[in-house]
């Protein structure tokens, strides 16, 4: 194939490190640097504070309206596989830093506009592609040396960089709201032994329709999205409660084996469901006996976890009976409630149960909910009861609060603050076209441009602004040259300030991720050369 | 007279020069196919499925893409299993092998159009092959006996490796994992010792190497988090409940007591099975199977760690390098061998809980954690990491050492082409086309790290004319480079199998002068 790679370059003999490829390979790659730019236009226009949303139809007729990233890219169900890799890329992001998922896509964009211009200009990929790394090594220097050291108690910067997070969403307005509760919520869940760890699984969201987000709250305890299982009048609410949480089922008996009940006349008849009280009778004093007055029943498939009779029962005994508590939930109520599960009604002791002061079903809107509050050595669990006035908002309010809740894990993580609002990328944008002057051959040009690249997050932020973008992005430029390195876009009033007086930091970790994935994603597909088609 | 029909209907034959042509066309495209993967700066496939969910791969791999693809063209099935064989054996040139065999028979087709015939080809061909054999023999390293150096050569050959795939970015700590991991197994090349986790989140970067074993499952609930000095019983058993497992098998009773009673019974039959376990003198449990809710509580009760549904891989591994066996009756304690290990903790890894298992019977066993940006990179980095290991755990059997970058190949021409000219005959020509074959190896590196290939090869070949010259192709700075001083070496084995299974497919294709194609078998009508 060499003469024939030769042949169709048409240029001077001298191609050391110029482009000699065949037309197929340069088709596919423009194709997938095609494909993949309409992917990032596609999401642009929902970067920043006054970026717009995006209403999605999915196929099964749902209707989502969001400006998260990650979740329009996710239902967008895009069939080229380069395409694929950005959305896949926007998951990573969500998976890394929770936040950031359309800047990552933009800027993902912006690197492959200028592949495009490198490649046509005669420029190996593969040399495209070792620049691009450089470029993200030493923009990630760059960044973190603008970072600006946070303290977990220091609360007021958390606060901040989650309603930055916030500020970009639908639920902007209650951003004063969510933040301290996005915060609060994380700080309760870090175990001072282990500092830089947080699990987002010990924050529970449950949402609830009806009323506004104003009236989401975060509850020191557990919340069920669930009614009170009282068909036969039992209580809903109940001070002091000792809580047990069981995994089996208060019902007449069922073995594994198949069984038959044989009737043979009358009188049997009653004494089958005298037998069946008896036995139901029998198991709920037992329970009784251990002075548990709240039960938690695990949901089951094979069998009625209880029956009107048993609920009966459990009335008048004066138990409160939630039921149908999903398996995998299990792990994290009895967490909170620092409890143990019982599987038979033989352990049903009262060392395994869980302590609270109330447990009491709450009117929410249309619906009821169960909580349980002031839980005795409760682990370090908490719940976070969200509300909208619809589905749609509800359902935005909850991806919303997700990601305010991971910036403030990343701050948890490590534990840098930057500032937001354009500022760190036409710093960078700064720095490395500076650093691409004392760089050699081509790589210097490749450099010099994916520094200009890396202005498209400001240029985005401005014009999504309805600003001049032009002007705004001149105007940031000098001031940066000039040495103000916090000088940002303050979208509100429609300038540039000191972008950290204002408030606008985000956490370190999702800048530096969004260069690091997008730069890593783009070089992949420059160094595709073929779609081969399997089976 | 002719024989009218010989074959079934629609079977098909070629012959001769056709069958000929057809099996070179075939096996060229797919050398073609692959042969821009090859080198430090070849580039990547995306492999699209037509199955469902039009899954995506990405991939640098020869033997990947290979596998992969439908192909009809009998010659170029041949390619594609040698190149299976040489991933079976060797684990890395499986792109190399199938475009050194590609290019031989490019050349034997020049060859055969000049009416020079197959038989000897194929003669000169082996004549070549084995001078060239003896060429790198005589030019091979041996560091065996000393150990630094050896782990010197270990790590370079780990680089060289790496370099052409993703995770040439980061290759020398990924080198650096490759060789310790290979280390750890003294010699055996038992690879299922070493295993690979991939979890998405973090970068690259943050892989690592963990001595012991780590199993991707949870804890039962209100277990021990931490155990120090464990027995482990590895077991494949139901632990939902023991069905009464006749077919058919009914139970009458006549009254709702008796219902509970059975009930019962099943509850004991399961007490006793967890009583028959835990008197094993275990305190850690690990199942195949789901451990359901009243098994588990019992267990939690008696303070033993018990993991459920670990899949069988897992629990096989697991087996493995605690040194236990898999049970499924529990009658004879003293029958079972069980596991131990020093300390099992939970231990979290970006956002997941996993459990670890340290101080192993097995002392060689490892688990190399690796963490990237999406599913894509974790899978192929899974690959580039295995084609690493492999060569590594093959050369610490063999420990003979060649330099890397095209030296070999250059090596070899320059003594199959004195060979040529010694050989009186025809021969002589397609000892030439063997050299020239090889050379193309060379060629297509400095192409796809798109370099002036022609200028580069021709500087190479002069340096080569020069005795014990370590002349090779530095693509990073697209010159001519002395690889002993840049740390560039391969894996003899690997060299050695590329060349004499090439030779040995292109033979193969070359002695074909017929195809014959059956019917496709077809299903009966029922109507």
């Amino acid at each position: 194939m060499a003469p024939s790679m030769a042949a169709a370059q048409p240029l001077p003999s001298s191609k050391t490190e110029s482009y000699v490829d065949n037309k197929r390979k340069d088709d596919i790659r423009t194709a997938n640097i095609k494909a993949a730019r309409s992917v990032a236009d596609a999401v642009r226009t929902s970067l920043g504070p006054k970026g717009m949303d995006k209403m999605i139809s999915t196929a099964t007729g749902d209707v989502i309206i969001t400006n998260d990233g990650a979740t329009i890219l996710n239902k967008m169900e895009v069939l080229q596989p380069a395409a694929k890799m950005l959305v896949e890329l926007s998951k990573s992001q969500d998976v890394v830093a929770g936040d950031g998922t359309t800047t990552v896509v933009v800027i993902a964009g912006a690197f492959l506009k200028q592949c495009q211009t490198l490649l046509h200009s005669g420029i190996h990929p593969t040399v495209v592609s070792d620049s691009l790394n450089k470029v993200a090594v030493k923009a990630v220097e760059v960044v973190t040396a603008m970072a600006v050291p946070v303290e977990l108690s220091d609360r007021v910067s958390l606060v901040k960089s989650a309603s930055t997070s916030l500020n970009s969403k639908v639920v902007s307005q209650y951003s004063s709201l969510l933040a301290p509760l996005a915060v609060d919520s994380v700080l309760s869940v870090v175990d001072p032994a282990k500092p830089d760890l947080v699990d987002l699984k010990d924050v529970r969201i449950v949402k609830k329709l009806g009323g506004t987000v104003d009236d989401t709250e975060l509850v020191k305890g557990l919340v069920f999205d669930k009614k009170v299982s009282h068909a036969a009048g039992g209580p809903a609410r109940v001070e002091n409660a000792k809580i047990a949480v069981i995994q089996f089922q208060i019902s007449p008996p069922k073995t594994d084996i198949e069984q038959s009940i044989v009737v043979s006349d009358y009188t049997q008849m009653d004494r089958i469901l005298k037998e069946e009280r008896s036995y139901i009778l029998s198991m709920i004093k037992k329970i009784k006996a251990t002075g548990c007055n709240v039960l938690l029943i695990q949901k089951s498939i094979l069998r009625d976890a209880v029956t009107d009779l048993s609920l009966h029962y459990l009335a008048k005994a004066k138990i409160l009976v939630v039921k149908d508590v999903e398996r995998d939930d299990i792990e994290f109520v009895t967490k909170t409630l620092n409890c143990l599960p019982i599987a038979n009604i033989e352990h049903f002791r009262a060392e395994k149960l869980g302590y609270a002061d109330v447990v009491e079903e709450v009117s929410v809107g249309d619906g009821k909910v169960v909580k349980i509050t002031g839980i005795k050595d409760m682990g370090r669990t908490t719940t976070v009861l969200v509300r909208g006035s619809n589905q749609l908002v509800l359902d935005e309010a909850e991806r919303s609060l997700h990601d305010a809740l991971c910036v403030v894990r990343c701050l948890v993580n490590k534990k840098f603050l930057i500032a937001g609002g354009g500022a760190p990328e036409i710093e960078l944008s700064r720095q490395l076209s500076a650093w691409s002057k004392v760089l050699h051959g081509m790589e210097s040009f490749c450099v010099k441009s994916f520094a200009e690249a890396l202005e498209v997050v400001p240029y985005t932020l401005a014009e999504n602004a309805g600003l001049n973008p032009i002007t705004i992005v001149t105007e940031l430029r000098n001031r940066h040259a000039q040495g103000e390195i916090n000088a940002g876009i303050n979208v509100r009033k429609g300038q540039i300030t000191n972008i950290l007086e204002e408030n606008v930091v985000q956490p370190l970790l999702v800048s530096t991720s969004a260069i690091t994935l997008a730069a890593e994603c783009v070089r992949m597909i420059l160094k595709i050369d073929d779609i081969v088609t399997v089976r | 007279m002719a024989v009218e029909k010989l074959f079934k209907d629609e079977a098909t034959e070629e012959k001769g020069e056709r069958a000929r042509m057809a099996s070179f066309v075939g096996a060229m495209a797919i050398a073609d196919l692959v042969k821009t993967t090859l080198g430090p700066k070849g580039m990547d496939k995306i492999l699209q499925s037509t199955g469902r969910g039009h899954s995506v791969t990405v991939t640098n791999d020869g033997a990947t893409i290979l596998k992969s693809l439908h192909i009809d063209n009998p010659a170029a099935k041949v390619l594609i299993d040698i190149s299976k064989v040489q991933d079976d054996e060797v684990g890395d040139g499986t792109t190399s092998v199938v475009v050194l065999a590609g290019e031989l028979l490019r050349e034997a087709e020049k060859l055969v159009g000049s009416k020079i015939h197959p038989m000897t080809i194929i003669s000169g061909f082996r004549m070549a092959a084995d001078r060239a054999r003896k060429a790198l023999l005589d030019r091979v390293m041996d560091n065996k006996d000393d150990a630094e150096k050896f782990r010197s050569d270990l790590m370079r050959i780990a680089m060289t490796t790496l370099s052409s795939k993703i995770l040439s970015q980061d290759k020398e700590h990924f080198a650096k994992l490759a060789v310790d991991a290979v280390m750890r197994l003294k010699g055996s090349t038992n690879l299922e010792a070493i295993q690979i986790i991939k979890k998405a989140g973090g970068s690259l970067k943050d892989s690592f190497l963990d001595e012991g074993f780590i199993l991707d499952k949870k804890i039962g609930l209100g277990q021990p988090k931490r155990i120090e000095n464990a027995n482990i019983l590895v077991a494949n058993t139901a632990m939902d409940t023991d069905k009464v497992k006749i077919y058919g098998a009914r139970v009458r009773v006549d009254s709702m007591a008796k219902v509970a009673q059975i009930e019962g019974a099943e509850k004991e039959k399961m007490r006793e099975k967890v009583q028959k376990i835990i008197g094993h003198g275990i305190n850690c449990f690990v199942n195949r199977q789901l451990i359901y809710n009243f098994p588990e509580e019992l267990f939690a009760d008696a303070g033993i760690l018990a993991i459920e549904h670990a899949d069988f891989e897992g629990i096989e591994r697991l087996a493995l390098v605690t040194g236990g066996e898999i049970a499924s009756t529990f009658d004879n304690p003293e029958s079972v061998k069980l596991g131990h290990c020093k300390l099992i903790e939970e231990i979290m890894i970006g956002e997941d809980k996993l459990i670890h298992f340290s101080g192993v019977e097995m002392g060689q066993a490892c688990t190399i954690v690796l963490r990237g940006a999406s599913f894509h990179v974790l899978d192929e980095a899974e690959r580039s990491l295995h084609d690493a290991l492999c060569v590594l755990s093959q050369t610490v059997n063999d420990s003979r050492v060649l330099l890397g970058g095209g030296w070999p190949e250059m090596v070899m021409a320059k003594a199959v082409d004195e060979l040529a000219r010694k050989t009186p005959g025809k021969k002589s020509h397609a000892i030439e086309a063997f050299s020239r074959a090889l050379i193309a190896i060379p060629t297509t590196i400095a192409d796809n790290a798109g370099l002036d290939s022609a200028e580069l090869v021709a500087q190479l070949r002069a340096e080569h004319h020069k005795e014990d010259s370590n002349a090779g192709i530095d693509v990073i700075t697209g010159t001519v480079g002395d690889m002993s001083e840049l740390g560039i070496s391969e894996a003899f084995k690997v060299k050695q199998a590329v060349l004499l299974s090439a030779t040995e497919a292109a033979e193969m294709i070359l002695r074909v002068d017929e195809i014959i194609t059956c019917a496709p078998r077809r299903r009966e009508d029922r109507m």
